[in-house]
């Protein structure tokens, strides 16, 4: 039977690299149904054709690039799609989402997903264009940075309209952390699926489509949009839109710092005395020179940079998010705003995760501090605290994976274990994952985000704003009068369980629409209700207009993620917080003493989510309710249902 | 009164809203590639054109039109009548300003036709950079933005036409 829902291109393509074919195929109904998209059917893909022996660099493991139903439609943002991956820096669920053009074009040119199977002999990349998808080779742009290969590609088709995702010299060489770069300064950034792309000889994808995208009831469906802009447009959200217009993420670095939770020379503390430096005024008025979005997206954080003189110039480029000036910038010591974006703009060409690129180097500069690290190790370089030209050398030096940077290309858990000693102590991530730009000391709720997210510290699977930035009427209406007031204290452990919960359910389904964490985590606009408002008149899928089905599936999607880690082998245990996050009291700044409570936010946490509090493991039921029956034919007899 | 749209092209962010507004309201589909208003980009120059139909004076589309299928309607804004467009592309060539394009599906010549008076796109355009002006303030806004980015692009443009 055809895909009978619209919204959808109806097709993906299972690619089996190996053979060298390109098999296109129809979505399966089920698919949209009880996963929606993106995230939620890349779990269903992956739990299907991986297992726990699948090595996360080998022809066995499967690369997905995936987008969901509102991808390319009329609905702000629409712009995003995804990559999944058994992930290669953590060994577990890795997922990393991407904003810009390429995943509408994807759509447009015809397939909702690609799956890549196997190894290609020789570098390859896929081209897609109005239902067709060849393999082409890829010989002569192998080794080039990510925006001269999409120059090429361009080229070689003589089209401009081609929008890809690619990676550069770092994922070819296996660095874990490697990004995959989509439309010149976007990136996939999180989890190395950059390196399992590159092990796969693939260096990337590119898509021009003109066969465009139906909706089930399109009077209907832009109806319920005109709802949801309505909503955005409520007096509520106005400054945060405006900052967002405005700053785009750097006025994170302003605002978080205030709170004490801007991670600083290595997570040691979370204030950064010299944060107006590289903060959002000084951004806007000196280097800032336009503003941009990505596709159909109405809140546009996306600006543009140019540095005209200097040790540091560039012509006009995306300029950093919070993230990467965190990264280098405060958890560096490094002051130099111009530098900053000279790191960015090297990662997002070479293919590298800024987040945790930046985060390796802080690691290697308190080994270096503390002694663990030498000279010697370092090949001559000195990585004191806020060397900028060591950061810059050594970004190079880990795409290419040469000298130290062939330890520090493993991220921090590998390198401190390669390292051995103390190094571990200083080794600040969860899963293998390098924590990203937030710190539990100051802010209970994300201690449990970090611990809990399936892809390690990082806070985009479940990130609470409402009590960071301070939401009273939103978290009323979510959790009600009692618990606003415990919810709201940001340094309080209470209900935090149920709040990352509801987060994390709310997610999965942003993470398989495939829409923004801006509108619906920050500033908190859109909730469940949205896609029980607009996912049925766009695909005529008839019971999303149920609430409860649309939270179920939320519940299923966030389940059977946790499920391929339970298989990999993570239970309690695994879902904790590195020593310093967790043992060490906040030394300076607003949140100062501050730690965090994990063990009652994960037992609050277990039980909303139906599992058990001394393994973290699912129960039966639980996964029974939600039509998991696969899951517990499979777990149960490795005893890891209860 | 006759009008024209005019864009303020440092508004515009890039965002391809007005391209799906036109797809939709024009083809019933999310189709940019269908639209009648096109975003040209060149991400290493920074640069973000919106290409749209300016309702020349004297529109160089409809002077090339081998079958006359480029005419007014009650409005007085020119439209392609698709039932006798060719797709010879005369008019694609003709016009300087990348204001008329071929659809991709029906292979036919599209052009702005203003959507009989309330532009979908204008709506669409979360960031003011598109505007329905009268002919006489719409040709100062069209100097000020759109010409100088088609000298960017390398497009001639011939003394007089603007
Ligand atoms: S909708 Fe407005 S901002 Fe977006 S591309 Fe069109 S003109 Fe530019």
């Amino acid at each position: 039977m055809t895909f009978p829902y619209k919204g959808y291109a109806g097709k993906y393509l299972d690619i089996d690299l190996t053979k060298g074919v390109v098999h296109k195929k129809d979505m399966e109904k089920d698919w949209a149904r009880l996963f929606l998209g993106g995230t939620g059917i890349s779990s269903k893909i992956l739990w299907e054709r991986t297992n726990a022996k699948t090595d996360p660099l080998s022809p066995e493991n499967v690369l997905i690039a995936g987008t969901g139903p509102l991808t390319g439609v009329m609905f702000s943002p629409s712009g995003r799609m995804m990559f999944a991956a058994r992930g290669p820096l953590t060994g577990v669920w890795a997922e990393s989402h991407v904003g810009g053009f390429f995943g509408p074009e994807m759509k447009y040119a015809g397939f909702d997903f690609v799956l890549f199977n196997g190894r290609s002999k020789k570098p390859v990349y896929l081209f897609m264009r109005d239902g067709h998808a060849e393999l082409r080779d890829a010989t002569h742009i192998w080794g080039q940075e990510t925006d001269i290969t999409t120059k090429m590609i361009r080229e070689e088709h003589k089209d401009p309209t081609i929008e890809t995702a690619v990676i550069g010299p770092a994922g070819e060489n296996g660095v874990l952390y490697s990004s995959i770069t989509v439309d010149f300064y976007r990136a996939a950034g999180r989890a190395g699926l950059g390196a399992v792309m590159g092990s796969k000889n693939v260096k990337g994808l590119a898509a021009s489509g003109a066969l465009g995208l139906e909706a089930y009831d399109m009077d209907k469906f832009l109806e319920a949009n005109e709802q949801e802009m309505a909503k955005l447009r409520d007096p509520l959200w106005k400054d945060s839109l405006a900052s967002l217009r405005k700053y785009g993420t750097t006025d994170l670095v302003a605002v978080i710092n205030e709170i004490g939770r801007l991670p600083t020379k290595n997570h040691w503390t979370g204030f950064y005395e010299q944060a107006d430096d590289i903060g959002p005024e000084i951004i806007a008025e000196k280097y800032r020179i336009a503003q941009e979005a990505c596709h159909g997206c109405a809140v546009g954080c996306k600006y543009i940079i140019q540095v005209k003189s200097g040790d540091y110039p560039t012509d006009p480029v995306g300029g950093p998010e919070y993230e990467t000036i965190m990264a280098f910038g405060s958890n560096c010591l490094n002051n130099d705003i111009e530098s900053i974006f000279y790191l960015g703009k090297r990662c997002d060409l070479l293919g590298l995760d800024t987040i945790s690129c930046g985060k390796t180097i802080g690691f290697a500069m308190e080994l270096y501090e503390k002694g663990i690290l030498t000279e010697r190790d370092t090949g001559g370089l000195e990585l004191s605290w806020g060397n900028k030209e060591a950061q810059v050398e050594l970004v190079e030096l880990i795409a290419k994976r040469e000298g130290i940077g062939k330890i520090l290309a493993n991220g921090v858990r590998k390198a401190a274990e390669q390292i051995g000693g103390d190094a571990w102590k200083y080794a600040v991530h969860v899963k293998g994952l390098e924590a990203s730009g937030q710190d539990p000391r100051a802010h209970q709720s994300i201690g449990l985000t970090y611990a809990t997210n399936v892809r390690g510290a990082d806070h985009l699977r479940s990130l609470s704003s409402l009590e960071e930035l301070g939401y009273p009427d939103i978290v009323i209406e979510r959790f009600g009068e009692e618990k606003a007031d415990a919810i709201l204290d940001i340094m309080s452990p209470k209900y935090k369980g149920q709040v990352v919960w509801d987060m994390e359910d709310l997610y999965a389904l942003v993470d398989s629409a495939v829409i923004c964490k801006y509108t619906t985590m920050w500033p908190p606009v859109f909730y469940f209700d949205t896609f029980v408002n607009v996912i049925p008149s766009l695909t005529g899928m008839e019971e999303w207009s149920d609430p409860r089905y649309v939270r179920q599936t939320a519940e299923r999607i966030s389940h059977l993620r946790r499920a391929f880690n339970h298989r990999l082998g993570v239970t309690r245990k695994e879902e904790t917080l590195p020593p310093r996050l967790l043992k060490e009291p906040m030394p300076t700044g607003p949140a100062k003493g501050g730690l965090p409570d994990l063990d009652e936010m994960l037992d609050e946490y277990y039980k909303y989510r139906g599992c058990d509090r001394e393994t973290g493991y699912p129960l039966e039921s639980k996964l029974l309710d939600l039509n998991l029956d696969f899951v517990v034919d499979e777990l149960k007899p490795l005893k890891m249902i209860k | 009164m006759k009008a024209i749209l005019a864009i303020e092209i440092e508004l515009c962010t890039g965002c391809r809203s007005c391209e799906l507004a036109c797809s939709i309201a024009h083809s019933d589909s999310f189709n940019p590639k269908r639209s009648r208003i096109q975003i040209l980009k060149d991400e290493t120059r920074n640069l973000i054109v919106p290409m749209v139909c300016l309702q020349c004076e004297k529109p160089l589309c409809q002077e090339a039109c081998p079958n006359g299928a480029i005419m007014e309607n009650e409005q007085g804004i020119l439209f392609v009548e698709k039932d006798i467009c060719i797709g010879c592309l005369n008019c694609v060539t003709a016009c300087i300003y990348g204001g008329i394009g071929m659809d991709p599906v029906t292979r036919k010549a599209v052009k702005c036709d203003l959507c009989r008076g309330d532009p979908a796109c204008v709506k669409a355009c979360q960031y003011g950079a598109i505007k329905l002006l009268s002919v006489t303030e719409g040709i100062h806004q069209r100097k000020k933005g759109v010409v100088p980015a088609f000298h960017i692009l390398g497009v001639q443009v011939a003394e007089g036409q603007e």
